[in-house]
């Protein structure tokens, strides 16, 4: 620092080219990326939304501003359904994922045999797509899927109509399996790497002082590992709340998931649908903002009472 | 810790080792999760080589291979791997993209990356939120936007647009590992090496580069299964003409009803990229980048 400083004044007057270069060194820096992210998500973001207010000379339509897509939402048949699919299908996965994650990694700290191997091949749905879950679903929990067959051949049940729907049904039962098989190895790495990073002190203080283990992991393990895991069920409720193919192939039809509303509209021959997608699309973001939102406000809020910034 | 007597600590060492020592509900647990993960697979691989696998058997009636023979047209595997069934295609498709999406993210992310780990800058914190909103606006938001413009553009079912789609999602990933990385390197070998008379340039090549591989390597191959997973955008913007490995596993799986062998199979041939990259990734990637990137 003290050695760059001294140097100015000689270089300045002869290279203003590098003068010039420093002072725009952090924005040419970090340019492309914001450009990019810029053009190309902010930019789809704002089409959206112009068209869900009416601009789409595209298709003929001259209406800025109108709320009338917006309108004819909240008239559809079924979209309050499909609002509450969607927060459904959403939640419930993400809070029984991160329970599970949060027990694995804990448990992935202690020594066990086969350890190693554990810690490898739970990674690997992580690592694959989600329409692998999907197969993987219907081979599965289809009604003539291998648990149904199973249950037939333990007499449990006579035939594939005994078998409860799983799959192709709003109970959604096979989408939240979809989300949490996928899911758990991402949040359980981001958990487990937090508590690589804080090691064991305090926990063996807190033991040393006298603490049980409920009391070590609510009191001292729990909010430690806190900000991993608001960052980890974020992402994954903002893929929940915004995924399409899961709900679209495993859901059960009509009234289905705003994105998969979204689409359907967007594939409408009747060009004017179009717009009322963005508006769905819009709807989408601004509800998985809102809640994300005040996810993070509470949290911090939480965090400022515990004392902590 | 082994030298200690028992007799100084005698409770405390005893509870330190039962705490370090899974108890059997822990193991009992661990092994359900391996078992969620691996025997979903099962069933897939046995479909995969199903000629005829009926409700209620539990393994097929008929087998792929005893049925080759007298099917008149390919079946299985055999179908699987020929022209008509667009794997090779689709399998080509998705590396050509992933390895192009892998490249241009690397290199508009390094210096990005460099910045926000080693300068104090104005709205700071705000590019760092901004390069993050990719993940957490769901996919659908951006993804229709991005239709309706590059139908109007012309790059809607191609491969430019499809590479243009995946920075979106695989940027934040990359800048993240990334500033981790940059975090992790002192300055004082790049600073020592311009004292000893190295221009910027060779500082960057003979120095830089090399000390921060491991971490490019890593972050690229992140990039690279983000891109060969992403389903959503492909699927939108290539418009049926482009197709990859996981929409055209879409296509065979959204028909309703039960799963053929060749869905089975192509499901399969989807996880080879990720089955690969797990080998790979072991061997390179420490589990606290994540956490850095992750408000560990």
């Amino acid at each position: 620092m003290a050695s760059a400083s001294s140097q100015q004044p000689i270089r300045t007057p002869r290279r203003p080219l590098r003068e010039l270069m420093r002072r725009f060194y952090v924005p040419l820096m970090l340019a492309p990326v914001v450009i990019t992210i810029g053009v190309l998500f902010v930019g789809a973001l704002f089409v959206a939304l112009l068209q869900s207010f009416g601009h789409a000379p595209l298709y003929g339509i001259q209406e800025f501003p109108t709320l009338k897509y917006y309108r004819s939402l909240f008239q559809l048949p079924g979209f309050w359904s499909s609002v509450a699919l969607t927060f459904y299908y959403a939640i419930v996965p993400t809070i029984v994922g991160t329970i599970l994650s949060v027990y694995l990694a804990l448990a992935l700290r202690k020594t066990f045999r086969g350890k190693g191997f554990v810690q490898f091949i739970y990674k690997l749905p992580l690592m694959i797509p989600y329409l692998v879950g999907v197969a993987v679903t219907i081979v599965l929990f289809g009604n003539g899927g291998i648990v149904a067959r199973s249950l037939f051949a333990l007499g449990i049940i006579d035939s594939t109509g005994d078998f409860p729907r799983l799959i192709y049904s709003h109970a959604g039962w096979g989408i939240m399996f979809v989300y949490v098989w996928k899911q758990v190895p991402f949040t359980t790495l981001i958990v487990y790497s937090v508590l690589m990073g804080l090691g064991r002190d305090s926990e063996e203080a807190a033991a040393t002082l006298g603490a049980s283990k409920w009391q070590t992991f609510w009191q001292v393990t729990l909010p430690q590992i806190m900000p991993g895991i608001v960052s980890a069920t974020i992402i994954v409720f903002a893929f929940n709340f915004g995924s399409f193919e899961i709900p679209f192939i495993l859901g059960g039809g009509f009234p289905n998931t705003l994105p998969v509303e979204a689409w359907r509209a967007f594939e409408d021959a009747d060009y004017a649908r179009r717009l009322r997608a963005m508006a769905i699309v819009m709807f989408i973001g601004l509800m998985s903002g809102a809640v994300l939102f005040l996810y993070l406000w509470t949290y911090r809020r939480f965090e400022r009472a515990r004392g902590r910034q | 810790m082994t030298t200690t007597t028992p007799e100084v600590r005698p409770s405390r060492k005893k509870k330190n080792l039962s705490n370090d020592r899974l108890g059997p509900f822990g193991r009992f647990y661990v092994t359900l999760m391996v078992g969620g993960v691996l025997i979903p697979f099962i069933p897939l691989i046995i479909g995969s080589f199903a000629f005829r696998w009926t409700w209620p058997d539990l393994l097929p009636s008929k087998w792929w291979w005893e049925a080759r023979a007298t099917a008149r047209l390919p079946q299985g595997w055999d179908y699987i791997f020929s022209p008509v069934s667009r794997v090779v295609e689709s399998t080509g498709n998705t590396i050509l993209i992933a390895l192009i999406v892998t490249a241009i993210c690397t290199i508009i992310s390094l210096p990005a990356a460099r910045v926000i780990a080693r300068e104090k800058f104005r709205g700071k914190s705000f590019i760092e939120f901004f390069l993050l909103t990719p993940l957490i606006i769901p996919e659908i938001a951006v993804g229709l936007g991005i239709l309706v413009t590059f139908i109007q553009l012309g790059l809607a079912g191609t491969y430019a647009g499809i590479v243009l789609v995946h920075l979106i999602p695989t940027i934040p990933y990359m800048v993240r590992v990334l500033t981790s990385v940059f975090q992790g390197l002192s300055r004082d070998y790049e600073e020592q090496a311009r004292v000893l008379g190295a221009g910027p340039l060779q500082t960057l090549l003979r120095v830089t580069v090399p000390m921060i591989l491991p971490g490019i390597i890593a972050g690229g191959l992140f990039a690279f299964l983000i891109s060969s997973n992403i389903f959503l955008l492909t699927f939108f913007i290539g418009r049926g003409q482009i197709e990859t490995l996981p929409t055209l596993l879409f296509s065979r799986v959204s028909g309703g009803g039960a799963l053929d062998a060749v869905a089975a199979g192509v499901a399969l041939i989807v996880c080879i990229p990720g089955i690969i990259l797990l080998v790979i990734t072991e061997r390179f990637i420490k589990e606290e980048v994540f956490a850095k990137g992750f408000g560990g």
